[in-house]
């Protein structure tokens, strides 16, 4: 009934809102607090509607009981008066006072169509018109509730007809009033205790039907983030069962793709060697006999040459990311001296000539790093540097800069020429492939692809940070910096 | 007589071109493409040089290897898949002596062998016997005895031991041996002096889990003492 009163302005609101400000549209209710509700609302009816039957059972029963005492009660007194009133005395007042002394509180009598009452508080007056027609008149025993100055009393009128008198009694029904009372605290106080248990039950039912939501939603989370083998746990709840083992199906599905496409990377850039090998072969076979070739035929090995090394460093670069995709990389860590590793590092890269600048403090500095994964960072940072940063790139180390701290970290840069990398670019640059997207201006053909990819992939392996800033010296140019976690030892 | 290679490889093409390349550098080469054909050409031809591909059908390459370390301690260069799976350092356990990763540059092969041909020849003089309690070495007839009873290693593993042997108690970097050993830069793959040693150990120390005379000095490297 009460969503029947509620349900159309409820709607009309919402269309009011939709057509009008859609930000004003009301927070809905989340399910663990209308759980919540349910339960607190029907626990509070349920008390309120086993207290109001209790008290009023109890009341009748109560008032009953007391009402049939009353007037049995007051049949003995009639009964003793009307002994007295059939000696014919003159006046009902020895009759009274003989009930008096029996100790019933408030007697009256009519007799003789004279009232006598046993006490001043009590007389006639107090007795409703009503009550006096039937008793005196129509000769009928009858009883009222009446309240007298604030007190509830019970009447009862016996007429006896026998000696020409009517008999009236006055009961308090006070004692019953309290008891009621004091069985309506109790149960008033029975319904807030009951009410407060259905919010504890509540709050408690709602956190476990919303539990397997947590759980999916956490799960959910964890395959998002790349945890592809998170599972829900199974149940034995055929509710529950429903939603664990379809998720379970989902995330199985999502695994089995997922790994699908890293695995064809994987398998192309497998299936690309063994071409590449002989292609490597045979062109160096070729080039032996550069000499002997004509003019023309020298200028096509040239390409061919140059197209094979890039080809086979793009099928490297391939296999190296489908093996960070696949989580089955393993590092071989040792502790390696910053510069000692950079100037090897450097020596071996596209431009071994490459200046390198080391703080003092940057010369004492160890890191725990894989050898050879790093070399090839450093390496793509410096072809990165000759192939889009205008050549002539340079290496510095130093300490990261935290003041006072001990030192925790390393950064290592490579800076160059170039144009620089402008802001808004500089989170797409590390995607893969993101020469198209991103390095429109970015001179040359000759590929990146996945360089800095693979930069950002190892050195966050290594637990480390990799970002573009521009040069420190103000020049035009662009400065890589990669951040590692290292250590100053004593030398 | 020239210096013979024997190339066991099932993919022909790649066979025929690598081929031709180390014949560019003056080497005779053979050509296997199983196992079963290496094992009878290897004792037909006797080559200086093996380069085993892991992928073989049939004997595999980890077993070609082992078959030949039963009878001959000729260098052998495994080529592998990946250098990061448990490939290499299986490789080098069945016996192999270095490895090169898929797809090479025959420049590197060419390097790799000249490395390993370099090993076979005989030490600096000077030094006509090297003891280490029971351990003695004779570098110029490449003859290593314990307790007078004469062990079979390989050559990498002689050069090792008498690399080592030439500075008693001085400590080698892996590095350091790389660099000697092998002939590679900064960047050589530590594995490869590892495996080795652990090798060595197998046949010079009485008890191997417990060197005696091949020491790690732990975060340096290695050390040869009596």
């Amino acid at each position: 009934m009460t969503e029947a009163v509620e349900a159309p302005p409820a709607d009309s609101f919402r269309a009011r809102v939709g057509r009008n400000v859609a930000r004003f549209r009301p927070q809905r209710v989340g399910l663990r607090t209308r759980i919540l509700l349910i339960f607190t609302m029907g626990f509070l009816i349920l008390s309120v509607f086993l207290a109001t039957i209790t008290y009023g059972f109890t009341r009748s029963t109560l008032v009953n009981q007391r009402d049939r005492a009353i007037v049995e009660q007051a049949y003995r007194d009639a009964g003793v008066a009307l002994n007295d009133l059939r000696l014919s005395p003159p006046s009902a007042q020895p009759v009274i006072d003989n009930l008096s002394r029996l100790g019933i509180g408030y007697p009256l009598l009519n007799y003789r169509d004279v009232w006598t009452a046993g006490s001043a508080r009590f007389g006639p007056e107090a007795i409703p018109g009503v009550l006096k027609d039937r008793v005196l008149i129509d000769g009928v025993p009858s009883r009222m509730i009446i309240t007298v100055s604030g007190e509830r009393l019970l009447v009862v009128g016996i007429p006896l007809p026998e000696v020409g008198a009517a008999y009236f009694e006055f009961a308090s029904m006070s004692d019953v009033s309290s008891t009621l009372r004091s069985v309506g605290l109790s149960l008033m106080f029975a319904g807030f205790i009951t009410t407060l248990f259905g919010v504890v039950l509540g709050a408690v039912a709602s956190r476990r039907a919303v539990k397997p939501l947590g759980d999916a939603a956490q799960a959910a989370k964890a395959i998002a983030g790349g945890r592809l083998d998170t599972r829900l746990e199974t149940t034995d709840d055929p509710d529950l069962k429903l939603l664990a083992n379809s998720f379970n199906d989902m995330a199985s599905a999502l695994q089995q793709r997922v790994e699908r496409d890293a695995r064809f990377a994987s398998d192309v850039s497998h299936e690309l060697r063994s071409p590449l090998m002989t292609l490597a072969a045979s062109v160096e076979v070729m080039q032996a006999r550069r000499d002997e070739m004509p003019e023309r035929a020298q200028a096509a090995l040239d390409l061919l040459v140059g197209d094979v090394t890039r080809f086979q460093g793009l099928v490297e670069d391939l296999l190296e990311i489908s093996r960070f995709d696949a989580g089955a990389i393993r590092l071989h860590r040792e502790d390696l001296l910053v510069a000692e590793f950079v100037r090897q590092a450097i020596g071996v890269s596209s431009m071994p000539q490459t200046p390198l600048t080391v703080t003092e403090r940057a010369e004492r500095l160890v890191m725990h790093v894989d050898r050879r994964r790093l070399a090839r960072v450093i390496a793509n940072l410096i072809d990165n540097a000759r192939l889009h940063g205008g050549g002539e790139p340079e290496a510095i180390v130093c300490e990261a800069d935290n003041e006072g701290e001990p030192i925790g970290h390393v950064w290592i840069s490579v800076q160059d020429h170039g144009t620089g990398v402008p802001l808004d670019e500089r989170h797409l640059i590390f995607e893969r492939f993101a020469r198209g997207a991103v390095a429109g201006r970015r001179s040359s053909s000759d590929g990146a692809g996945l360089g800095l990819a693979l930069v950002d992939e190892h050195v966050r392996l290594h637990g480390g940070n990799v970002w573009v800033e521009d040069r420190l010296d103000g020049e035009p140019g662009a400065r890589f910096v990669i951040e590692l976690p290292a250590e100053e030892v004593g030398i | 007589m020239g210096t013979r290679i024997l190339t066991v490889e099932d993919d022909e093409r790649i066979r025929t071109a690598v081929k031709l390349a180390l014949e560019d550098e003056g080497w005779t080469v053979d050509e296997a493409g199983s196992g079963e054909e290496a094992i009878d050409l290897f004792h037909r031809a006797s080559p200086d040089v093996v380069l085993i591909d892991i992928m073989l059908p049939g004997i595999d390459g980890f077993e070609l290897c082992r078959h030949l370390r039963k009878t001959s301690d000729v260098p052998i260069v495994m080529v592998t898949a990946r250098a990061d799976t448990h490939d290499v350092v299986a490789g080098l356990e069945a016996g192999a002596d270095d490895y090169l990763t898929k797809p090479f540059a025959p420049k590197e092969l060419s390097a790799r062998i000249r490395a390993l041909l370099r090993r076979i020849r005989p030490m600096s003089p000077g030094h006509t016997k090297l003891v280490f309690g029971d351990l003695e070495i004779i570098p110029d007839e490449g003859k290593v005895t314990r307790a007078g009873v004469e062990l079979h290693l390989t050559k990498t593993e002689f050069r090792l031991l008498v690399e080592l042997g030439q500075s008693p108690g001085r400590v080698f970097s892996r590095e350091s041996l790389l660099d000697k050993v092998w002939g590679y830069d900064y960047f050589g793959d530590g594995r490869l002096v590892d495996v080795h040693i652990r090798r060595l150990r197998t046949k010079v120390e009485s008890d191997a889990a417990n060197p005696r005379h091949v020491v790690t000095v732990r975060g340096l490297g290695y050390r040869l003492q009596s």
